[in-house]
């Protein structure tokens, strides 16, 4: 039924590829673009972490808007490594499809407030 | 081991006893270990907490690696004294006894000049009138129970109500300045710290490092894969000057503090990971971060390599939106 989903061309060689994490990319993906109005998303695909990603901006009332960002979507039943050597964004999806998102930074980052 | 703060171990747990030892752990080393002691009655109070200071073990290995404190088994600090050092401490306590009874009698001396005030005219004229009134009060009362017939309180009342003022006088007299009228009673002084005694000999079970100390059987820290990266985690942030504490209120292995927890808040709160490799479930780092986004904290993972003995670290915050 993915198949006929608007959202399915931009996310079907990747959803092919990576089976197992099909379900929270597709998630995260329409929320990204949809709920969350980020710009300019592209998919990318994460061949050493063996599953993919999305990149893009945050809409222009946030702050720093032109930074472009990673979000690696993930499941709530998964396990994942901690061993990221850049600044991503996580989003946490669970069965009842609610997403949250937490900011993984490298090294010892003061909080913003 | 000259000017080596002395750490002593108890069941393989880490206690500083001397304050002067925890001001400079705490100033110098930005250490701060934990202050145990509480009053003997009321045990359960946490407002005035004394010595001793009860370090964690991370925190005393920290302290004996960098060399700047000594493990001492003050359970086997104490041989026995030898007669001279016996007899001195003998002659001592004596000496304290002689100084006590001679305070004592000048005391004696002093009270007596307080009495010859009890005794002048307008007090004793005042006291006599109080007894009066008082003779007056039991005898109407002794007669209402005549009256209404109560045997007990006759009999107590029945008794001759002594005549104060000759009792007064007779007391006051002895009041007098004498001479040998002091009492035998005296302290006996037992020194709050017992390494101030002459025959404490901490020399023979100091340990300069944690292996031997590990030799001697007193200490065992760290011991495993958890224990080591949780000592590599704490290093490497004390190295990088920050004040260390215990985050169970957040859930965590350490609070990060930039300066003493005294002036400043913590900025993190840090767990420590045992291997680059170890795998995390999604929801610690939904329940990690969260706590620490509504308590202004970032949240550390902190990776510990066994190999490299290197930190690696992860900071956790909630992103701000969705």
């Amino acid at each position: 039924m993915l198949e006929i989903h608007p959202s399915y061309p931009a996310l079907a060689s990747l959803v092919e590829k990576y089976p197992a994490h099909r379900g929270s990319l597709f998630q995260t993906y329409n929320d990204i673009l949809l709920a969350q109005q980020w710009r300019d998303v592209q998919v990318i695909d994460l061949g050493d972490c063996r599953r993919g990603a999305l990149r893009g901006k945050r809409p222009k009332t946030a702050t720093d808007p032109e930074s472009l960002l990673d979000v690696i979507p993930c499941s709530l039943a998964e396990s994942i490594t901690l061993a990221w050597y850049r600044q991503l964004y996580l989003a946490v999806v669970s069965d009842d499809s609610s997403i949250v998102y937490y900011k993984l930074s490298p090294g010892i980052v003061k909080p913003s407030i | 081991m000259k000017g080596r703060i002395p750490i002593r171990i108890a069941n393989k747990r880490a206690y500083i006893w001397d304050v002067d030892d925890l001001d400079k752990i705490r100033s110098e080393h930005h250490i701060c270990g934990l202050l145990v002691g509480t009053l003997p009655h009321l045990s359960q109070q946490n407002v005035f907490l004394g010595l001793p200071a009860q370090l964690t073990p991370e925190e005393a290995t920290l302290l004996v690696e960098k060399e700047y404190a000594v493990f001492v088994d003050d359970n086997n600090a104490y041989p026995e004294p030898s007669l001279s050092q016996f007899q001195q401490w003998n002659a001592e306590q004596k000496r304290y006894i002689e100084h006590q009874r001679a305070a004592l009698e000048s005391e004696n001396v002093k009270s007596s000049e307080v009495a010859q005030l009890a005794v002048s005219e307008e007090a004793v004229r005042k006291r006599k009138e109080r007894e009066l009134k008082r003779q007056q009060k039991a005898l109407e009362l002794r007669r209402l129970q005549e009256g209404e017939g109560d045997c007990a309180v006759d009999a107590i009342l029945s008794e001759p109500i002594p005549t104060p003022s000759a009792d007064v006088q007779a007391s006051l007299s002895n009041l007098r300045p004498t001479t040998s009228s002091a009492p035998a009673q005296y302290n006996i002084c037992i020194a709050a710290s017992s390494s101030s005694l002459e025959w404490y000999s901490p020399e023979s079970c100091s340990y300069s490092t944690i292996d031997a100390a590990r030799t001697a059987g007193i200490w065992d820290f760290p011991s495993n894969l958890q224990d080591r990266a949780r000592y590599g985690v704490f290093k490497d942030l004390w190295e990088q000057g920050y004040f260390l504490g215990g985050a169970i209120r957040f859930g965590g292995d350490y609070l990060v503090y930039p300066g003493d927890p005294l002036r400043y808040h913590s900025h993190f709160c840090a767990t420590v990971i045992e291997s680059l490799t170890h795998t995390i479930r999604p929801m610690e780092i939904v329940a990690h971060g969260r706590l620490g986004t509504a308590t202004k904290k970032t949240h550390l993972f902190c990776g510990w390599d066994d190999e490299k003995k290197t930190v690696s670290y992860v900071s956790i915050e909630w992103a701000g939106f969705g």
